[in-house]
């Protein structure tokens, strides 16, 4: 597979939708990993899941407004439970949040066991379907992205509630542009690898830009392409950091 | 950082610069490997053909890889099985890299089902029956009857899309027509042989094969089509075929077998592999080639 100017064009969408995405989520990442709650955005994302196949299941609802509302309902109604848990049991905070995965993976099992080919739908809600994702959904998400930004840098004071309010709806929407993985991938990887906010959107961007660049090359599937190209580029750059850091100090 | 960055760029930089590839004077994207061979046939030397599945998978579902973006943009003719087979996916794929010429509805857009009579066509459909397709089954690639029909449809779609090349067209589209006529009339003595087999199948993919050559479809493992098969369908699937004579159980090469093993295991029916479309065996590597496997292997599990 050769990449042409033609080709750049069909993939711009997603690129684009990768670093919105990442503008997002490096940020809630790293408080993610500060506070020690991991499992938090798969079980958001799986509880958004869960709305979906609901509208889906009980309203025969195909496409439209009404599962992705559906969604976002159940999300946030997540995020308010963990808020409310970890008031009650702060240490146990982790361990609920994974029952809550659990549990809610379950539930969409058994909604889709009556429905046809539900095993791919689960599938492609896992891996996402970056590829399709159009200008449209990328303006939108950028809209709603720039206000939870906002939100999050001027409201430093109420982050520790606000969190609770704007990961559900950050993560519900991410995993309608990129599928389950990548989202897991984009909030925890970069605050792996590094604190500070810029280091984090660079290895976010570089690795959107050589997953995609090899899922073409290749002929692969561009989300799991992208989520293997994470921890690689972020092993480098901090590599070069380490290397960086004590160059300077023997000066 | 900054090496890293311009390594990436300068790769990007030498892929863009690479040639483009060789034109061909008519770009086909087909759905399914049947589709896309019938275009071959017809379109011969002046028709690049891209085939967005192969045999091994199910079509009612794919991946989005790059490769699909980049045939779509530069399609002149997309030829599917259409009736909402490849409904979760087709349409996207159109809508976000297809160019004006290939839109529902216009010449670049041929669904071999919307050109045939179809089976199960339904008045009504709802969820609770399963995977059904109302627009009727789609699964009209193995009446090997419709192939010649829907050569004709080929050959018109290129007239109108390469007028210029129009001769070699109808030379091909009549040599096609006349090998296949022939080899028709030999199918049809061996499906004389096979009315009245019954065999069971996995999912309703075999209903215009079994319809053309007067095959009873006794079963479904499935319960409902698109639903995977369930412990208590399998259980009275048992005791319904314990006093019939069926003869096999047939299995595409993208179906998972566990239980049609199962089956076969309690009931003695041997599993029948059958290549099911273009590439789905080694003999299978023309559209003939699978019909005449598919027919023979059939006689043998008749006998």
């Amino acid at each position: 597979m050769i990449l042409s100017f033609d080709m750049l064009g069909l993939l711009a969408p997603a690129f684009f939708a990768g670093l919105i995405v990442a503008s997002t989520h490096v940020p809630l990442g790293q408080e993610v990993l500060k506070r020690g709650i991991i499992f938090i955005d798969l079980a958001i994302a799986q509880i958004a899941a869960l709305g979906m196949i609901f509208a889906h299941v009980v309203f025969a609802s195909e496409g439209g407004m009404l599962p992705l509302v559906m969604a976002m309902a159940f999300a946030l109604c997540a995020g308010a439970l963990f808020a409310m848990l970890e008031k009650i049991a702060p240490d146990k905070l982790e361990a609920l949040i994974g029952c809550t995965f659990v549990i809610s993976a379950c539930l969409s099992i058994l909604l889709l066991s009556q429905n046809p080919h539900g095993g791919e739908h689960m599938q492609d809600l896992l891996a996402g379907q970056i590829l399709w994702v159009d200008w449209r959904h990328v303006l939108l998400v950028g809209c709603v992205y720039t206000l939870i930004l906002v939100l999050w840098f001027l409201m430093r004071h109420h982050r520790k509630l606000l969190f609770f309010f704007l990961f559900p709806v950050t993560v519900t929407l991410s995993v309608q542009l990129v599928g389950v993985y990548l989202v897991f991938a984009s909030l925890i990887v970069p605050a792996l690898a590094t604190n500070r906010l810029f280091r984090g959107y660079v290895i976010a961007a570089l690795a959107f830009l050589s997953g995609l660049i090899l899922s073409t090359i290749y002929d692969l599937p561009s989300g799991p392409a992208i989520v293997c190209c994470y921890p690689a580029i972020a092993f480098l750059l901090r590599q070069k950091k380490q290397s960086e850091d004590e160059s300077k100090n023997r000066q | 950082m900054k090496k890293i960055m311009i390594t990436l760029l300068s790769g990007l930089g030498l892929l863009i610069a690479a040639p483009a590839t060789a034109m061909a004077d008519v770009d086909i994207f087909a759905c399914e490997p049947e589709w896309g061979a019938l275009a071959k046939e017809v379109g011969g030397d002046h028709a690049s053909v891209t085939t967005a599945t192969t045999a091994f998978q199910d079509v009612h579902h794919i991946r989005a890889k790059p490769s699909l973006l980049a045939a779509m943009r530069k399609a002149d003719l997309i030829m599917c099985s259409g009736a909402a087979l490849e409904s979760g996916w087709l349409p996207v794929l159109v809508q976000k890299a297809g160019g004006p010429d290939v839109q529902p509805n216009t010449v670049g857009w041929l669904m071999a089902s919307d050109h045939v009579q179809k089976l199960e066509v339904m008045e009504q459909a709802d969820r609770s029956m399963g995977h059904v397709h109302p627009e009727g089954n789609p699964h009209v690639h193995l009446n090997p009857e419709y192939i010649v029909q829907l050569a004709d449809f080929v050959a018109d779609r290129l007239y109108q899309i390469d007028p210029d090349n129009a001769e070699a067209y109808t030379v091909n589209l009549n040599d096609f027509k006349e090998r296949w006529n022939a080899k028709l009339a030999q199918w049809k003595a061996q499906a004389a042989g096979l009315a009245g087999m019954n065999v069971i199948v996995r999912h309703k993919n075999w209903s215009y094969l079994s319809d053309w050559a007067g095959i009873n479809v006794v079963a479904s493992l499935e319960p409902k089509p698109g639903l995977p098969p369930t412990s208590s369908h399998l259980e009275s699937l048992l005791q319904s075929v314990k006093n019939k004579k069926v003869s096999a159980i047939l299995v595409a090469p993208f179906e998972n077998d566990d239980a049609a093993q199962w089956l076969s295991g309690k009931t003695g029916i041997p599993i029948l592999p059958l290549p099911y479309t273009v590439g789905g065996s080694d003999r299978a590597k023309t559209q003939e080639g699978m019909f005449d496997e598919t027919f023979e292997m059939l006689g043998k599990a008749d006998s």
